[in-house]
């Protein structure tokens, strides 16, 4: 590992939360008219593999699995800094759910010899946490979860990770490979510097690889998402009841009311 | 990878950032109409143009009542795939007094029904501003967005570049369009405009209001894609102040605003207690009855006309739009949107001739201002010039007197009482007389007005 660490870092698109609306009537997702954007948390993701490589050299490879539109996403990881990126896309893609998805992601940071994946905490579209723990798990690699901070120690091969656990943290020594999920808002993302930003989103072109590129066009898609949605439903907003008390005393009879 | 292609292409790093000095032959600030005029413009001519914009997207920044004038933007694309709400098909202009009088005058020439429709359509700017940016790259103009413009480089008295808010975020090219819109911060920083006179600003407020098609067509007489332009005037308007309201038709949201001049708000008439009192006079609060607020701002607008006008041009530098005080709001019309294009187009065709020439200095772009004053934009300020001189001596009766008098007038003249029509004329005569200064006063003011209508 003398020529640093290849950092694979992973970053979705997501509809812009500022902009996704919930249809009143159908109950569904209105994300068609919401301009897509990078997943907030892969911010942090893309900061931290950017310090990452800063300490231990080496390079950061930005990937994303999603339609040819999410090049985007891989723009803006180039425009901060990333040296360069792939784009997972295909149709076979379509309707995968966390299994599948990051069963790509596991292959392609396979192909890329990943020593270290960095993802975000979970999208904020799906938000179930689900992939990086995926990655580790189809690549049999190690996992860091919920990440405060990072600590590599390249002569022995290890990664520190600093987790947030209730009531504290805890450090833990990760093997390489290694998978990453840093916490949302670990780190302050740096912004793209002018001329970065005007290379990624003019001159940087990711390469495309396909399902069969990664032998695995039978194990994804919907067909192969365990994943089945029952239905859908909006809860409508509860009124919450607001009462001041003056006293403990008082609270106490509130509280015995109510239990 | 057993299963994988032993071909499957790598990823190229690429970890040295090139540099993109002098790489643009232009710089545009701003992605509003005239930026995108601009760029658009010169990349048609075989330039190479850098758009920075700060928001998101463009538009994503803009506050706008609603009339977008198409008459150059058609020139540049197809209008008829940019997305456009309603054509105008009634304007209204109507006096409104504080004691909840209207007197109006509604127009529908026939004529606007039918294409072009006298090039007048209501746009929400954040889809049509990006609609048209995406026109300027198809042509191969570069945008940046989230990229905030804070000064200009100089070498000597000479524009090279800009200075943005990000790292590593100083970039030079031969020409710098500013195209920053109304709050010119750049314009004014770099010395290339004072700060406008109070009098010279206009502060407008702005709320959109949701309601379905059925109900806006219902209530404004509406069929298909034809729209509404409401212009109100008045101390049922804007109260003490010098301006005016507006309502305008979306497709399924409506506009309401209110802009007067900034030095007025200084006084203590706040835009909210305006918008407020305006948006429940009786002439307008049925208009938008029921609708769900789904957006406020507020925006300056420049109304100094002809005489406010900075210079145009600078070595290496040119201003447009509303940065260059490019804004018509005389009452009767508020309109930008036309002069931002224009400019924005006569600014790119000059800075185009002046880089085949291989020059950007003053002299060479010198055509720009030629060429706009040739055309109709300063040639309306000029005209509107007058208007807000007469608004000056005239605020009291305009906007207090004569609105209260229409309505007496009015009451006077269709009173249903056992007195004769010709009684009523007197009286309701009388009561104009005695607004406008008696017959002399009269025939001075409708001499000192007549310019408005033409
Ligand atoms: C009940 C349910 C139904 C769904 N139905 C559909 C559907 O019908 N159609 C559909 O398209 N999707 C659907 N999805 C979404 C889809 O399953 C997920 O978007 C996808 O599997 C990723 O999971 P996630 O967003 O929860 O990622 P998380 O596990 O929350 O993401 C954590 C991190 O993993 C990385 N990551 C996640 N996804 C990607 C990616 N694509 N590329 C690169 N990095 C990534 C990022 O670093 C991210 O921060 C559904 C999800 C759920 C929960
Ligand atoms: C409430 C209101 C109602 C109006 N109604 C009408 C009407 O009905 N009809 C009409 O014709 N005109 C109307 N106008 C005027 C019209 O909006 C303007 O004349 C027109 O938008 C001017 O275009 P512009 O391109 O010069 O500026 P803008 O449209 O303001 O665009 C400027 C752009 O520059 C960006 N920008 C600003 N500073 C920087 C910076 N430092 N760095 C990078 N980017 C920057 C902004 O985000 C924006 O996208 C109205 C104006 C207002 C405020």
């Amino acid at each position: 590992m003398t020529d640093g660490w290849n950092i694979v870092v992973c970053v979705k698109q997501v509809p812009d939360a500022d902009d996704v609306t919930i249809d009143p009537d159908t109950g569904t997702l209105n994300r068609s008219d919401a301009p897509a954007v990078l997943n907030s948390p892969d911010r942090n993701a893309v900061e931290s593999a950017l310090e990452l490589r800063a300490a231990v050299g080496g390079t950061v490879t930005a990937i994303t699995m999603g339609p040819p539109v999410a090049k985007a996403v891989l723009q803006t990881a180039v425009g901060a800094g990333a040296d360069g990126g792939v784009l997972l896309t295909d149709r076979a893609f379509g309707g995968s759910d966390t299994w599948p998805t990051s069963l790509a992601l596991a292959r392609a940071a396979a192909e890329l010899d990943a020593d270290v994946v960095i993802c975000g905490e979970e999208s904020t579209d799906s938000s179930t946490g689900q992939v990086p723990p995926g990655i580790a798990a189809h690549n049999g690699w190690s996992q860091l979860t919920y990440v405060e901070s990072l600590e590599p120690r390249p002569d022995e091969g290890v990664l520190v990770g600093k987790r947030d656990v209730e009531g504290g943290y805890e450090r833990v020594a990760a093997q390489l490979p290694v998978v990453v999920a840093m916490e949302f808002g670990a780190n302050v993302p740096r912004p793209a510097g002018l001329h970065r930003k005007i290379f990624a989103e003019t001159e940087f072109e990711p390469v495309e690889w396909t399902a069969s590129d990664l032998g695995i066009e039978e194990q994804v898609g919907l067909a192969n998402s365990p994943t089945k949605v029952g239905g859908m439903d909006t809860a409508s907003p509860v009124e919450r009841e607001r009462v001041v008390v003056d006293s403990v005393d008082d609270l106490y009879e509130h509280i015995e009311e109510v239990v | 990878m057993s299963e994988s292609e032993p071909t499957l292409q790598k990823p190229n790093h690429q970890t040295e950032t090139p540099n993109y000095d002098d790489a643009y032959d232009a710089i545009v600030v701003g992605a509003g109409l005239s930026g995108t005029a601009a760029a658009l413009t010169m990349a048609r001519e075989g330039l190479d143009v850098l758009l920075l914009e700060r928001g998101p997207a463009p538009g994503t920044k803009n506050v706008f009542g609603g009339v977008l004038y198409t008459p150059t933007i058609r020139e540049l694309v197809d209008i008829d795939d940019a997305p456009l709400e309603r054509y105008i098909a009634e304007k209204k202009f109507s006096m409104l007094s504080a004691d909840g009088d209207e007197t109006a005058v509604s127009m529908r020439p026939s004529a606007w029904s039918d294409d072009p429709h006298n090039d007048s359509y209501t746009v929400l700017r954040r889809r049509f501003d990006e609609w048209f940016a995406k026109q300027a790259e198809e042509a191969g103009v570069t945008l940046i967005t989230e990229t905030t413009v804070t000064d200009v480089l100089r070498d000597g008295d000479t524009i090279v570049g800009v200075r943005t808010d990000r790292p590593d975020g100083e970039i030079r090219a031969p020409v710098v369009v500013l195209a920053e819109g109304a709050n010119s911060l750049v314009s004014e920083t770099a010395g290339l405009k004072d700060r406008p006179d109070r009098e010279d600003v206009a502060v407008s407020v702005k709320e959109v209001f949701k309601l379905n098609r059925e109900t806006i067509d219902d209530r404004f007489h509406l069929d298909g894609d034809a729209g509404a332009a409401y212009h109100y005037f008045g101390e049922g308007a804007v109260g003490e102040a010098v301006g005016g309201g507006f309502v305008y038709t979306n497709k399924r949201t409506v506009s309401v605003g209110v802009a007067y001049r900034i030095e007025d708000a200084a006084q203590g008439q706040t835009p909210e207690a305006t918008l407020d009192a305006f948006e429940s006079h009786p002439a307008v609060a049925p208009l938008v009855r029921g609708g769900r607020r789904i957006e406020y701002s507020a925006h300056a607008i420049p109304e100094g006309g002809a005489d406010a006008m900075p210079d145009l041009v600078y070595d290496g530098a040119v201003v447009v739009g509303d940065a260059a005080g490019l804004v018509l709001n005389s009452g009767v019309h508020l309109e930008g949107t036309n002069m931002a294009v224009e400019s924005g187009y006569h600014a790119g065709k000059a800075i185009a001739a002046a880089i085949e020439d291989g020059r950007t200095d003053e002299a060479a772009l010198a055509a720009y201002p030629r060429d706009l004053e040739d055309s109709f934009v300063v040639e309306n300020l000029r005209h509107y010039d007058w208007f807000h001189r007469t608004i000056a001596t005239d605020r009291q009766f305009l906007f207090e007197d004569l609105p209260r008098a229409l309505a007496d007038a009015e009451t006077e003249y269709f009173k249903m009482d056992r007195s004769s029509k010709e009684a009523h004329t007197d009286a309701a005569r009388e009561r104009l007389l005695d607004a406008t200064g008696g017959w002399v006063g009269a025939a001075k003011r409708a001499w000192r007005f007549r310019r408005m209508l033409s």
